[in-house]
């Protein structure tokens, strides 16, 4: 009988730690199709690699492309503990503007464009108990300009029924910023964050599971960026950021709707909403997953509109008139704009035998003012689009 | 769009309003037992099936939006175009 690997099983008992496992770097916890619960060590290896592709683009102009290898193992240890660890390498080239999406003068604009190199690792160790589990984590991330570390420590423990899992989780990350390397006047600049993570995950019915996570992040230190025109932003952001998940099964279809909502609040006066839903549908060997992601979020409070002219046409001087007679924090960072964005996605993965797993995933995004959220976001934007697509190989042994 | 001060503390008490209500204060709340528990116990129910994945896209997404982060602790920043 040929098996999906949606039909490796978890057991019943470890539900509900085996769902609530963290992305991110943090969600290297676990590899889920292909371990046990989170309560009990994995009794088995797993290695995944995985390729991924990007390139976003506006109207006559591709900007970045980046290619990504990431490998990723987690092993038992002496029945009671794990250990993960992962890593990337990826290669960054192409353009990105100075200011709002005007090409003119942007970073990378000449014949050789912008280039840059990041490798990043991680090292995650987890002891396992009785209905619980204690992780601590090391990540580092290395670019010609910015070196990140960061350490991270969560808890997670279930009910006496296994039906509701607490989880905490406190991360630091210290980031240094160096553009001198290139001739760039930023030396030594430096960034802490503080986050505190709570959240629940509970058993609803025999065929739902929800989740919820409040997370706390406070920062400070140097938010500017160094690539963009008139960028001075304040020396401090805070964020509130609430997740909602709930996954639903189909018995119809043997199939799973998960969805997902995020909100963000920050003291830059941003506030987003991200909404998200997924179909996962096993077919023999094979498992589908269709997707579709929205985005929308305010424009912070010190970003400022560029300049048009009469015919709607960026207007440089203007705009740099405007810049300069501002006093106090600016930015035309694009990324600090009110806009909407929508991804379509499609993933499918492949079993070629019980413990190997083949996969391929393509998405493509698009970013504008028009898919704003209830009303038209900041003018004079051009609408950005990216697609981006992945192909993995896991293993267990 | 929402962005004022008033109505984001409105969507956050309602979230931990959410939150406090499966903590406590709905007791009865998800009484279901280890052996009804097969279908949630599939990989297509868990919320984080590929971590490698995600990690991928969160990382593009934080790198061309303003948001990030709420899905975890203890990863680190990047100076991303």
């Amino acid at each position: 009988m040929n098996k999906s690997p949606s039909s490796f099983a978890l057991p019943a008992s470890g539900v509900l730690l085996a769902s609530l496992v963290l992305p991110g770097l943090a969600a290297l916890a676990t590899f889920a199709p292909l371990t046990a619960s989170a309560e009990t060590a994995p009794e088995q290896t797993t290695v995944s690699v995985k390729y991924g592709n990007y390139q976003d683009s506006q109207a006559n102009w591709d900007r970045v492309k980046v290619n990504a290898a990431q490998v990723y193992v987690q092993a038992p240890i002496a029945g009671e503990w794990s250990i993960e660890a992962s890593g990337v390498s990826d290669n960054v080239s192409g353009a990105t503007p100075y200011a709002h999406s005007h090409k003119s003068g942007a970073s990378g604009g000449g014949k050789t464009g912008m280039s840059d190199e990041r490798h990043a690792g991680d090292v995650k160790i987890t002891r396992y108990l009785p209905r619980a589990a204690i992780s601590a984590s090391l990540a580092y991330s290395t670019e010609h300009d910015y070196k990140s570390t960061a350490v991270g420590l969560d808890a997670r423990w279930s009910s006496d029924d296994n039906n509701r899992t607490w989880t905490v989780g406190y991360g630091n990350s210290h980031d240094t910023i160096d553009n001198s390397y290139s001739g760039g006047s930023i030396v030594g600049k430096h960034k802490n964050t503080n986050e505190f993570m709570g959240g629940v995950t509970q058993v609803l019915t025999p065929t739902d599971i929800a989740q919820f996570n409040l997370t706390r992040s406070i920062g400070s230190g140097y938010y500017d960026d160094p690539y963009k025109n008139y960028d001075s932003r304040p020396d401090r952001r805070n964020a509130w950021i609430g997740l909602a998940r709930w996954n639903h099964y189909v018995s119809a279809f043997d199939a799973s709707i998960r969805t997902s909502y995020r909100y963000y609040s920050d003291t830059f006066g941003v506030a987003s909403h991200t909404a998200g839903i997924e179909w996962v549908q096993p077919t023999g060997r094979w498992t589908f997953t269709p997707g579709l992601r929205y985005y929308s979020q305010s424009a912070a409070n010190f970003y400022f509109d560029p300049v048009l002219t009469a015919q709607g046409q960026y207007d440089s001087f203007g705009t740099l008139l405007r810049a300069f007679n501002m006093t106090g924090n600016k930015s035309a960072d694009q990324r600090l704009a009110a806009f909407g964005a929508l991804t379509l996605s499609m993933k499918a993965s492949y079993a070629v035998t019980p413990n190997v797993v083949a996969d391929v995933k393509y998405e493509r995004y698009r970013q504008s003012a028009a898919l704003h959220l209830g009303s038209a976001g900041s003018p004079g934007l051009d609408a950005f689009k990216a697609n981006f697509m992945q192909v993995g190989l896991s293993y267990r042994f | 769009m929402i962005s004022n001060p008033a109505m984001n503390k409105i969507i956050l008490r309602v979230f931990t309003i959410t939150a406090l209500a499966w903590l406590g204060g709905c007791s009865s709340l998800g009484q279901v037992n280890a052996w009804e528990k097969g279908n949630l116990a599939k990989p297509m129910m868990t919320f984080e099936s590929d971590p490698l994945d995600q990690r991928f896209v969160q990382h593009v997404y934080g790198s061309k939006e303003n948001s990030s982060g709420g899905y975890g602790v203890g990863g680190g920043g990047c100076g991303c175009n």
